[in-house]
């Protein structure tokens, strides 16, 4: 019952999966970087694999990715070698920019492959069908749960967007007067440049007994 | 009776969390050289594709407001169903007129590599069709679903404000570093010309130049 159960899971899930991923074209020998803004202490879930071309047959040989996943500081988070499918799941420690770069080996002939990505962050990698499965909950009682989840969601995303308004509102605020002192210096600067202009050359002529 | 019941119940109680879980993709970047396309499937005829996408500049020190990324969609039978050209940002909405793949492309016509932060969602609300397909299917879940279709409207709107955020901090920070580095370039500039200057007068009345041309 539950090995069918699970079939069942999985059999739909690749129904369903595609529709969850983003799915984009990869050239032999070429790099590919797709970027997300993550806030830290977050989780995060990543699955990729390579689409095999031919349906039915496995797939080709030369078919391999190699995938590292930087933060925005530069630390990798995950890395994979020439690898067709994989995923990896971290909490993240920074925020900012987390880079997810594939780099498609040199063929002969160049190719291309299909490459499908799928990427959660934050209240998106929540499993609902553990959830489910695992408390006998009720169908309406777990819509109304994503709901809720999505409401909350939404509001520390507002929180989120008001400290970083707060932020650009204080750089804003710091270049109005950098701006306003350095005119205020340029102005001194030029008298200053001229009046000492005019003092070195009075004493030159001074000295000269032009004057 | 009941044991042969149960499996079916939980088939659609299955299928139903499996079509509920239709996730929006986040937000993501990519750097455009030329042309990229992502793909995105669409399960059902009729579903509405919503999205933005937003280009956040790289560091161009010299050049101004960008002149713009051109963004395609086209269908999976091959005609294109949403075009802008000439933007550097914008929210698009428009009906699936059938299902399959939907290649959606950017297309970047200047050297320059930008980086285009964008955002897809693909909703589907369940209708009479629907419910009269599956009788599990309560005309209560149709009001959750369209619940859950403001709620992803809100989000993306989020989304897409927070990338225009992106690129407004970008903006400030180059009229920042501009409004140092320029005003330093210029003292410094304003300092060798007067001093070129003094350096000029003082040759003009030096004694191996002949005194008389003064």
């Amino acid at each position: 019952m539950v090995r069918s159960l699970t079939f069942l899971l999985l059999a739909l899930g690749t129904l369903f999966s595609v529709s969850e991923s983003v799915r984009f074209e990869l050239q032999s020998g070429h790099t590919k970087c797709i970027s997300e803004d993550i806030k830290s202490n977050s989780m995060t879930v990543g699955k990729y694999s390579i689409i095999n071309p031919n349906e039915g047959q496995p797939m080709p040989q030369s078919h391999k990715i190699t995938i590292r996943v930087t933060s925005a500081y530069g630390n990798s988070y995950h890395y994979a070698d020439l690898v067709d499918s994989g995923q990896f799941a971290f909490t993240t420690a920074e925020s900012g920019d987390y880079n997810a770069c594939f780099w498609a080996p040199d063929h002969n002939p160049p190719d291309t492959m299909a490459i499908e990505f799928d990427w959660k962050a934050g209240i998106t990698t929540r499993d609902w069908s553990n959830v489910a499965k695992k408390g006998q909950v009720d169908m309406m009682e777990l819509e109304l749960k994503k709901l809720q989840d999505t409401i909350s969601s939404i509001h520390d995303e507002m929180f989120y967007l008001r400290e970083r308004e707060k932020e650009m509102q204080e750089l804003n605020i710091s270049i109005n007067d950098k701006m306003g002192w350095m005119s205020v210096l340029s102005l001194a600067v030029c008298l200053s440049v001229a009046g000492l202009q005019l003092w070195h050359l009075k004493t030159f002529f001074e000295k000269k007994k032009i004057i | 009776m009941e044991a042969r019941h149960r499996p079916a119940k939980l088939l659609v109680s299955i299928f139903l969390i499996w079509s509920f879980l239709v996730n929006p993709i986040s937000s993501l970047s990519v750097t455009v050289n030329d042309v990229e396309c992502v793909y995105e499937y669409v399960l059902y005829e009729g579903d509405t594709v919503s999205g933005n996408y937003v280009v956040v500049d790289h560091d161009i020190f010299w050049s101004s407001d960008h002149p713009g990324i051109d963004f395609t969609v086209t269908s999976p039978a091959g005609n294109s169903v949403h075009t802008q050209k000439g933007t550097s940002g914008d929210k698009f909405e428009f009906k699936a007129p059938r299902s399959g793949m939907y290649k959606f492309c950017f297309h970047n016509p200047y050297s320059t590599p930008e980086t285009v932060s964008f955002y897809i969602h693909v909703g589907h609300i369940p209708n009479e069709h629907d419910l009269a397909k599956d009788e599990h299917l309560d005309p209560i879940n149709v009001k959750i679903a369209e619940l859950r279709e403001a709620l992803e409207s809100v989000t993306s709107e989020q989304k897409y404000l927070k990338a225009r955020d992106t690129r407004h901090r970008h903006t400030n920070e180059s009229t920042r570093k501009r409004v140092i580095y320029y005003t330093l370039a210029e003292y410094l500039l304003l300092a060798c010309v007067s001093s070129l200057q003094v350096f000029y007068i003082r040759r003009l009345f030096s004694k191996s130049v002949a005194y008389n041309r003064v």
